[in-house]
């Protein structure tokens, strides 16, 4: 158990010294900012820069419903992919008996998708 | 010891996060403590040696659901701030809940001092993690023995896509369909001419 | 065992699963034009599914490594769940066209659900347990909310899928507590474990699986989603949802409790004599201020549950018979009464569901008003009905083993249930007329499904019980 974590060590010590440096990039400016005396908030420079423009309305907008149906098929499509990663490695050991398991499984989800496509769920406009 | 202080360390931030999850106030930021959540769940996945599990849970949690949980949450036209004014209405029956859910855990996890937890009697399933990587042990029994619930699966994935349809799709007038037929059929004489115009004519389109 | 036996095994499932899916491109390639020729394939495919189980399906044994059983339990089971659900398909067209929202999608969901519902009886994995209900769920949640247009239907599919999800959520952690502590998913590797001695891990997973398992018969005091999903959903859907899914959980807690936690057996009596009784009296009590049909027909359900639990209590073959017997006279009540409700059309064809609206029913439809009459004194129990058989089977059950104190409040409790079923009948029959009428019975199928689910519950059904009570027992005892 132990050597499978161990072998994540470096990616734990990537995003260590990669959250410190980001830390270090944001902190720093602003304590250097703040020591010098160039720290002088103001109205206009607090404000959101829109082209130029002054913001007029909240940035969060609604989304059309379509976007739903489009992440929800993503996700099982995502899902079925990820099925995918443990059959390809262990492929030479469950034989043909796997490869038409997997084959069954692509096509429960290649005739759905073949439903989805005809329905007209993948169409925009 | 490293591995102590990992786990310390992501086993905080996920309860840390999730308690961000339900307390912050705007719901986009939610969703951003959810993912934050889903991935130290990842780091203590990783840590107990199941590093499929890891994996999936950042390729389809944090790639997918969160994806979806952000657009569902822009989807919705509501007032956050009078959805919260029930709050305190709520609030004795909401931790009454609570408590209970705390007992059960609390009970739950003091069991596990009582009883042995029997995982020796799956060895004869499990290979040693050491010799065959964790993927590749669950890949020899999911597609094999466990078929028939492999199959299942497919099965409430179809389920899911089929419903999805149903419940949100509809028929939309002027829809530019794409006719694959027509496409193929399409030569290149169809769509162009070649013309040559005198000089200061132009072209009669 | 080969993967050839086990297919031969799973026969109706594979039926199913292939037929839906081949349905599902007709679906998208003919349209919801050919919803009627789809529902029409879709009966026939649930016939073939149900002829198969005469084959190795119907008793050939283990298959898939311990993942499904094909025994008479699960034969009998399948049977009941195809016949409901072909109900569900035949009645749909009649209902959805006049709201003009027939899609032909509804024949292959219920298909599928079929599918993961005949996975549930056949479980004897947890694993398989789980996907079965899932795929039963997943399909009932979309059924649920069928009518885009309708708020109510919209509401029921939502609250169905919320509360839905969190009993699945509890089914698991109930799930991985009974695999943690007894070191094997089959029901067997369970069964070993707590033979060795029921410690409490195993006591909490067993907790949590039949919480899980409660909720999905609806069973007090997981119900509370019951008479909100089964007012706002479509009618057709409240029948399915009344009958198939209501036996393949029942078969699926059978299962559980005696092949998984057989030795745990006076742990879980406790619960199931408690589910039973807060079942029972709440279904009864709380139906009697009821002003709508459908929600009526929810506490109905719910305390008919109660009643089947009873039979459970006990733990002997004789008790788990009895819980068949119930389920089956339940749903040819359950299902006459909703295919009546389904007649409540104003003069506009606008669906009625007010109780107020049957006043004098006998005076201007006599013929639906006896038709009412006949289900409710059947779901009553009051003899010479074929409703009182499966209510007495149960209670001998419980005096065959000693528990006679539970036996009379279970009887007491039934004639408090009797009460509102009887303000009905007095309703349709002594109230002056109200000022709705119902439009006149359209189609003869319905006419026909009605008549035979009077026939079966009227004194002629106790004709059926030499064969009945045969065909439960068998089925029953395969379980020991």
């Amino acid at each position: 158990m132990a050597s499978v974590a161990a072998q994540y060590l470096p990616i734990l010590l990537f995003l260590g010294v990669a959250l410190l440096l980001s830390t270090a990039f944001v902190v720093l400016p602003i304590a250097v900012a703040r020591l010098t005396g160039a720290h002088k908030p103001s109205t206009d420079k607090l404000s959101e820069y829109e082209c130029g423009f002054p913001a007029f309305e909240d940035s969060r907008m609604q989304f059309d419903v379509r976007f739903y149906l489009v992440a929800i098929l993503f996700i099982i499509f995502d899902l079925e992919a990820a099925f995918l990663y443990p059959w390809a490695v262990s492929l030479r050991e469950i034989g043909w008996t796997g490869w038409l398991a997997m084959m069954g499984f692509l096509a429960e989800l290649l005739l759905g998708f073949a439903y989805a496509w005809k329905k007209g769920a993948l169409e925009w406009e | 010891m490293i591995q102590t202080i990992a786990f310390y360390l992501f086993a905080i931030m996920v309860v840390l996060s999730a308690g961000l999850v339900i307390t912050a106030r705007n719901p986009v930021h939610s969703v951003l403590w959810l993912i934050l959540a889903f991935f130290n769940a990842a780091g203590l996945m990783l840590l107990v040696g199941a590093e499929f599990i890891a994996m999936l849970l950042v390729i389809v949690y944090v790639g997918a659901v969160a994806v979806l949980f952000l657009f569902v949450v822009m989807m919705l036209d509501i007032d956050f701030s009078e959805l919260r004014g029930g709050f305190v209405r709520y609030l004795p029956f909401g931790v009454a809940v609570a408590l209970v859910l705390l007992c059960e855990i609390v009970i739950a996890g003091g069991a596990w001092e009582a009883g042995p937890v029997e995982l020796a009697g799956r060895t004869a399933l499990a290979p040693d993690p050491a010799a065959i990587p964790n993927i590749q042990a669950l890949g020899t029994l999911l597609y094999t023995r466990y078929l028939f619930v492999f199959e299942g699966a497919g099965l409430v994935l179809l389920v899911a896509m089929i419903g999805a349809i149903v419940l949100t799709h509809r028929a939309r007038g002027g829809v530019r369909q794409q006719n694959v037929r027509r496409q193929n059929i399409r030569r290149p004489q169809d769509a162009t001419r070649n013309t040559n115009p005198p000089v200061g004519q132009g072209v009669e389109l | 065992m080969g993967y050839t036996a086990s297919f031969a095994l799973s026969l109706p499932e594979i039926i199913l699963s292939f037929g839906a899916i081949a349905l599902m491109l007709a679906a998208a390639w003919a349209g919801d034009k050919a919803s009627k020729a789809i529902s029409v394939i879709a009966v026939a495919l649930l016939a073939g599914a149900a002829a198969s189980l005469l084959g190795p399906s119907g008793s050939g044994g283990v298959g898939y490594d311990g993942l499904y059983v094909a025994d008479g339990f699960s034969a009998f089971s399948k049977l009941l769940i195809y016949v409901s659900a072909a109900i569900a398909i035949i009645i749909a067209p009649g209902f959805f066209d006049r709201e003009g929202e027939m899609r032909a999608e509804f024949p292959v969901l219920i298909l599928l659900s079929a599918v993961g519902m005949g996975m549930m009886v056949s479980a004897i994995d947890l694993l398989s347990l789980y996907v079965g209900l899932e795929l039963q769920s997943l399909a009932a949640y979309v059924l649920a909310s069928f009518l885009r247009r309708d708020g109510r239907s919209a509401e029921a599919g939502l609250k169905y899928f919320v509360l839905g999800a969190l009993a699945s959520g509890i089914l698991l952690y109930g799930i991985s507590l009974l695999y943690g502590f007894s070191g094997g998913t089959s029901f067997h590797a369970v069964a070993v474990a707590m033979h060795a001695g029921v410690g409490t891990g195993l006591l909490f997973g067993l907790v949590f699986v039949l919480a899980g398992l409660a909720f999905k018969i609806a069973a007090v005091p997981f119900h509370m989603w019951t008479p909100d999903v089964y007012e706002g959903s479509p009618t057709p859907v409240t029948a399915f949802f009344a009958s198939a899914p209501k036996v393949a959980a029942m078969g699926l807690l059978v299962r559980v409790a005696i092949e998984a936690m057989g030795p745990a057996g006076d742990e879980w009596r406790q619960i199931m004599i408690f589910c039973a009784l807060a079942s029972t009296i709440l279904g009864a009590v709380a139906a009697i201020g009821q002003t709508n049909i459908k929600r009526l027909m929810a506490y109905s359900s719910i305390n008919n549950v109660g009643f089947a639990l009873f039979g459970l209590v006990p733990g002997t073959a004789y008790g788990a018979s009895g819980v068949l017997t119930y389920m089956t006279v339940y749903i040819a009540m359950t299902l006459g009464s909703l295919l009546c409700i389904l007649q409540m059309r104003d003069a506009e064809g606008n669906p009625v569901e007010t109780i107020a609206s049957l006043s004098g029913l006998s005076r201007t439809r006599p013929g639906l008003a006896a038709a009412f009459a006949v289900f409710m004194f059947s779901l009553a129990g009051i003899p010479p009905l074929f409703g009182f058989w499966p209510k007495f089977m149960v209670f001998d059950a419980l005096v065959d083993v000693g528990m006679w104190p539970l036996a009379m409040i279970g009887i007491a409790t039934s004639v408090i249930g009797a009460f509102y079923y009887l303000k009905i009948v007095k309703t349709i029959y002594f109230d002056e007329p109200s000022d709705v009428r119902f439009v006149p019975l359209r189609s003869t199928t319905e006419g026909v499904l009605i008549l035979i689910a009077a026939l079966f519950v009227s004194p002629l059904g106790y004709f059926t019980v030499p064969l009945l009570g045969k065909a439960t027992l068998d089925a029953a005892t395969a379980l020991f």
